[in-house]
């Protein structure tokens, strides 16, 4: 799945394509205080312009930390959160600027999987009641009897005997309740599915059940995907197209293969950097570029480019006062597929710019304007440049 | 075994997305899908070689005990699931409570006041209303007649009976406990919910009355409430206590559905496409009601309580004729020193009938507690 | 440094910790009980980073909340010995082990910021543990407390003394958790899941910080963790936790290289790399759900890619050999 044949799915994908498409999404949460007034006082810039394009029958990945806006860029998508500006366009239609009826109609055709699979289920419904309800919702049946042979259908494509029909969510494994939730997203023969940490919440042993069931009925419904995810192994392993968020926002955007292989974007490479590999000789081996600080508080982002403040390729221009758009690089092997977010990538990919010590900064979560000032310390505990050779 | 079950036909829905993609069989589109198809055979086929390969080999290092991986011994890939009928979270909890003997002792003493107040009438020895040994009451001597055969708990001021007086005195207390704390309820229940699942400034109203309410002591609530009657009777305290208890009911329930709003599995309902009625009614409610219904017994033992001291204050129902506990207390105050036995009486029943619903409330909290769920 | 060790580092071949046959059952009255640990037996010699691999259930957290004494008083039996540098943990009062724990050994929970007072700054939950163990006065306590917080990596200490877990991030949560951890330079450090509840750049930072630390004190590191990728990078030696046993265990070169319990193998198989070309993944079917007890049988058979009749009929024994140890009837022979 995550190889891209690139000849056929080059950047020139025609509008019949692309399935989805953000444009310039931004999803802002105010910050309220008072006492008998509400008065906004602030904001959180939890999705602060986003722009992507998901074609039909691909998976794209969206990874970044904790706090980058990624699940709220999920939820926006699919307006269970309302966007507080831009448009999404799913086959032509802006979800974005649908209400009422029009938008509950139109959820048949996305869904979604969540995290947790026990706290996503209603704990007093039977899973029957669970997969009849949407079917009932947008008409496929019109009660239980009816729905009686598409039921076998789903749990069979999702790998559970039938007598699961019967039981409750709190009878069931961990793995065995997310297949409950992805037969849910499935009842109501969606286009779209936008999977939420998918396989987070489950044991190791059980992960790859679910990554290999979600690849099988991709292949067997030929549905679309937005894997939603904060590890990169898992990200890479299912996406054809991945993209990188930091801070509300997409630093790098590549086909999977090309992302892992010519990483641009600096906190690309610290990420890829930094997930762990089971296997000691390249634990021991690989080298690791070691993030200082915290994340800035997504209600006081840094003014230019957003990782600046933890950039150990931060230049003294540009980098402060310039926000990098989007782009696509001119580098050799680096195809029109993939852009990144960064005014340097072609310095810093040719080793033209080299790396150097980053005084770590302190953040502190609860303080509503996130004060971002460097602060030195005097005895480094990391490498003199902020990088480790072991 | 470890292969994942394959559905092998394709979904008979017309609606499916695959089959109203079929016709355009040329395209960009096409070729994307045929491509990936082939790529993802060739994976399929490079996977199911590496593992038709493996266990033979490894068998044969444990000595050639028989063919590999026997079918019989491992598990699909999904895991077991136990043949038995599902168990729903309330016959869980059920489960639960029979075996608790905290449960048990509070349901006997409930179920013996129900039934003790139910079948009062026959149940009573004597006619409650009927001074018996009124020639036995000497005001300055002998105010109040003690035991004797047939009275076994002796009689009032006025020569009754009082075991038959306390017996059907139980009546009027479930009477006024129970419509008081179901008026207490619905009224809770329709606040709570226009503001737990509304929102906005319904919230804000509702739960702004529901502040000022709370922030004036129950039993003072009551006490105007019951005053502003022109006459008190067992529906003004009916009323009285029932109002006070509605914005214990609403807050609670604002909190509980509040919570249920923002939980996962109403945002999923949300995603699925849900009408808003059903995911309030459906969803939110019922899985918000266990700590409402919960507080709903302990509101029991309390709106006794309470009307027992609005009847010890004069405030209940004046006619002396129908006995209650909280009154028979009242007007046991002018012999407290020399003949306590007749506040004593009322008022161990009074506490023991709490006592029972607040044991049983206790107890069926614990076991709808999702953490004390095995 | 203030936290580097002042005691002579002992011989480094003699154990530091020896666990044998610890066993850890839970069960109210009239309820079934449940072996959680279940003849848990490893040492941990002065300056080695072992790991307690396994899947949530596995008992490794149990293992190590047995051997710091924090199980809960009532409904749990501990059986077996903990023997650290010749006493018996197990035997000890109450008194004595809360002298030795923070002292002797300390522990970095998963989740800092439940681990710390939300009401006392950060800094003063330092010096506690000062005060309590080097019998310094809160005024001395205070710098000491400082420098600790700027090795484990907060910058300008001396401001963050003050501040609350509220006002720290999850990453610098857990770096006043090592702090305090290591205030008294203890010989042992346990870390139950130090880094799963933060994020991957934040991981490697304090992952970092861990190998430093045990590199430079040459303190001891029990590891507990369910993910073989921190294991990797981390650990001398490896024991691989299942339904409250240990299945295999070995140096971590080795267990890598050549699993030989099909568990092992089988975690291996199924976790996406981030440096392989993804192909389908080799799941291991069902869950802890469908274990077998191990009275009579392998509690891992039903889930096994290869098990034999004899797998649902006899216990393994843990079978050592050298510095490998294996509970197996039917081993993975396949290196890798």
């Amino acid at each position: 799945m995550s190889m891209v044949d690139d000849a056929r799915l080059d950047s020139q994908a025609s509008d019949a394509d692309v399935l989805l498409r953000v444009e310039g999404i931004k999803v802002h949460f105010p910050i309220k205080r008072g006492i008998f007034f509400d008065k906004t006082i602030g904001h959180v810039y939890a999705v602060d312009g986003v722009d992507l394009q998901i074609r039909r029958g691909e998976t794209y990945g969206l990874v970044g930390e904790s706090g980058c806006g990624k699940s709220t860029l999920g939820r926006a998508i699919l307006n269970l959160e309302h966007p507080t500006e831009g448009h999404v366009r799913f086959d032509g239609v802006d979800i974005a600027s649908l209400k009422g009826e029009d938008l509950r109609r139109k959820r048949q055709d996305l869904q979604m999987v969540f995290q947790d699979p026990l706290s996503s289920l209603d704990p007093r419904q039977s899973v029957e009641s669970i997969l009849v309800e949407g079917m009932k919702a947008h008409g496929i049946a019109k009660d239980a009897k009816e729905a009686r042979p598409r039921l076998r259908e789903l749990l069979q494509a999702v790998g559970l005997p039938i007598q699961a029909l019967s039981k409750y969510p709190h009878e069931f494994s961990g793995g065995q309740r997310q297949r409950i939730g992805i037969a849910r997203a499935l009842s109501v023969n969606p286009k779209l599915i936008v999977a939420d940490e998918p396989v987070s919440a489950l044991d190791v042993s059980v992960q790859a059940q679910v990554i290999n069931l979600l690849a099988d009925l991709q292949e067997e419904f030929g549905l679309t995907y937005l894997v939603i995810a904060h590890d990169l192994a898992v990200v890479r392993h299912i996406s054809d197209r991945i993209g990188v968020m930091y801070l509300g926002a997409i630093a790098e955007e590549a086909p999977a293969a090309e992302l892992y292989e010519t990483p641009l974007h600096p906190y690309t490479r610290a990420l890829l950097s930094a997930v762990p590999i089971p296997d000691p000789v390249v634990e021991d081996t690989r080298e690791q570029i070691l993030l200082t600080g915290d994340l800035p508080s997504p209600s006081a982002p840094p003014a230019g480019c957003r990782f600046h403040t933890r950039c150990p390729w931060r230049q003294p221009t540009r980098c402060e006062d310039e926000r990098p758009a989007l782009r696509v690089v001119e580098i050799d092997g680096v195809t029109a597929e993939h852009k990144v977010a960064c005014h340097w990538a072609e310095q810093i990919h040719s080793g033209e710019l080299q790396p150097h010590a980053v005084e770590p900064v302190a953040v502190d979560p609860s303080a509503l304007s996130g004060n971002v000032e460097p602060v030195a310390i005097d005895a480094s505990p990391l490498g003199p440049d902020g990088r480790r050779t072991p | 075994m470890t292969e994942s079950p394959k559905n092998t036909e394709s979904p008979k829905n017309t609606e499916s997305p695959k089959n109203t993609e079929t016709p355009k069989s040329t395209g960009p589109l096409a070729r994307y899908r045929d491509s990936r198809k082939e790529r993802i055979d060739a994976l399929a086929q490079l996977s199911a070689r590496d593992r038709s390969a493996e266990p033979v080999q490894v068998t044969t290092g444990a000595g050639g005990t028989g063919p590999a991986t026997p079918d019989h011994l491992t598990v699909t890939e999904s895991g077991a699931i136990q043949e038995a009928p599902g168990v729903s979270l309330w016959a869980s909890a059920w489960r639960r409570l029979r075996r608790n003997p905290v449960f048990i002792v509070g349901a006997v003493i409930t179920a013996v006041f129900v039934v003790v107040a139910v079948f009062a009438p026959w149940l009573a020895p004597k006619d409650p209303t009927i001074g018996y040994l009124i020639d036995e009451v000497r005001p300055q001597t002998n105010p109040v007649p003690g035991p004797q055969p047939g009275f076994p708990l002796g009689a009032d001021d006025r020569g009754r009976d009082l075991l038959s007086r306390l017996i059907v005195g139980s009546r009027q207390t479930l009477i006024v406990g129970v419509l008081a704390t179901l008026g207490g309820f619905v009224g809770g229940l329709i606040l709570g919910t226009l503001a737990g699942a509304f929102g906005g400034w319904v919230d804000s109203f509702v739960m702004r009355l529901v502040d000022v309410m709370l922030s004036i002591p129950s039993l003072i609530l009551a006490l105007s409430i019951s005053a502003l009657a022109s006459e008190p009777s067992q529906w003004t305290l009916i009323i009285a206590i029932g109002v006070v208890q509605i914005p214990i009911f609403a807050r609670l329930l604002r909190g509980s559905l509040l919570a249920q709003r923002s939980s996962d599995h109403v945002l999923a309902a949300r995603a699925l496409g849900i009408r808003r009625g059903p995911i309030i009614f459906r969803h939110m409610l019922p899985n918000a009601l266990a700590p409402v219904i919960v507080q709903a017994t302990l509101m029991l033992a309390v709106a006794i309580i309470d009307a027992a001291a609005l009847s010890f204050l004069g405030l209940g129902n004046p006619d002396q004729r129908i006995p209650e506990w909280g009154q028979m207390l009242g007007q046991s105050r002018q012999f407290f020193y020399s003949h306590p036995q007749l506040a004593i009486y009322p008022a161990i029943c009074i506490i023991i009938v709490a006592l029972g619903f607040t044991l049983m409330g206790e107890s069926t909290r614990e076991a709808l507690d999702p953490r004390s769920r095995r | 440094m203030a936290y580097s060790s002042t005691r002579p580092v002992a011989d480094r071949d003699r154990p530091l910790l020896s666990v044998e046959d610890l066993t850890v059952t839970f069960g109210r009255q009239g309820e079934e009980p449940f072996r959680a640990v279940d003849g848990v037996s490893f040492t941990v010699r002065p300056g080695q980073t072992v790991g307690l691999v396994g899947e949530s259930g596995c008992g490794k957290s149990v293992t190590s909340l047995a051997i710091m004494g924090l199980l809960p008083k009532r409904g749990n039996t501990v059986g077996g010995r903990v023997d650290f540098e010749g006493t018996d943990l197990l035997s000890l009062g109450d008194a004595e082990l809360r002298n030795r724990r923070g002292k002797d050994l300390a522990m970095v929970f998963q989740d800092p910021l439940s681990s710390l007072n939300p009401v006392v700054p950060v800094g003063l939950q330092v010096t506690e543990v000062l005060e309590r163990h080097r019998g310094m006065s809160r005024k001395a306590a205070m710098p000491v407390a400082a420098d600790l917080l700027s090795r484990v990596g907060i910058p300008d200490p001396n401001r963050r003394v003050k501040d609350y877990p509220h006002q720290m991030s999850g990453g610098m949560r857990q770096r006043a958790l090592v702090a305090i951890a290591l205030a008294c330079a203890p010989r042992l450090l346990i870390a139950d899941e130090p880094t799963t509840a933060l994020d991957v750049t934040i991981q490697a930072q304090i992952l970092a910080l861990l190998k430093e630390l045990v590199e430079e004190t040459g303190t001891a590191l029990i590891m507990i963790t369910h993910d073989l990728g921190v294991v990797a990078g981390l650990c001398d030696e490896v024991n691989v936790l299942y339904g409250g046993r240990i299945v295999e265990r070995g140096p971590r070169h080795p267990i890598f290289r050549e699993p030989r319990h099909p568990y092992t193998n089988g975690l291996l198989d199924s976790i996406p790399r981030l440096d392989t070309v993804g192909e389908r993944l080799t799941p291991i079917p069902g869950s802890v759900a469908d274990n077998l007890p191990w009275d009579h049988a392998c509690a891992f058979a039903p889930r096994c890619s290869q098990p034999v009749e004899i797998c649902t009929q006899t216990t393994p024994d843990l079978v050592t050999n050298g510095d490998r140890a294996l509970r197996c009837h039917n081993p993975v022979e396949v290196p890798r």
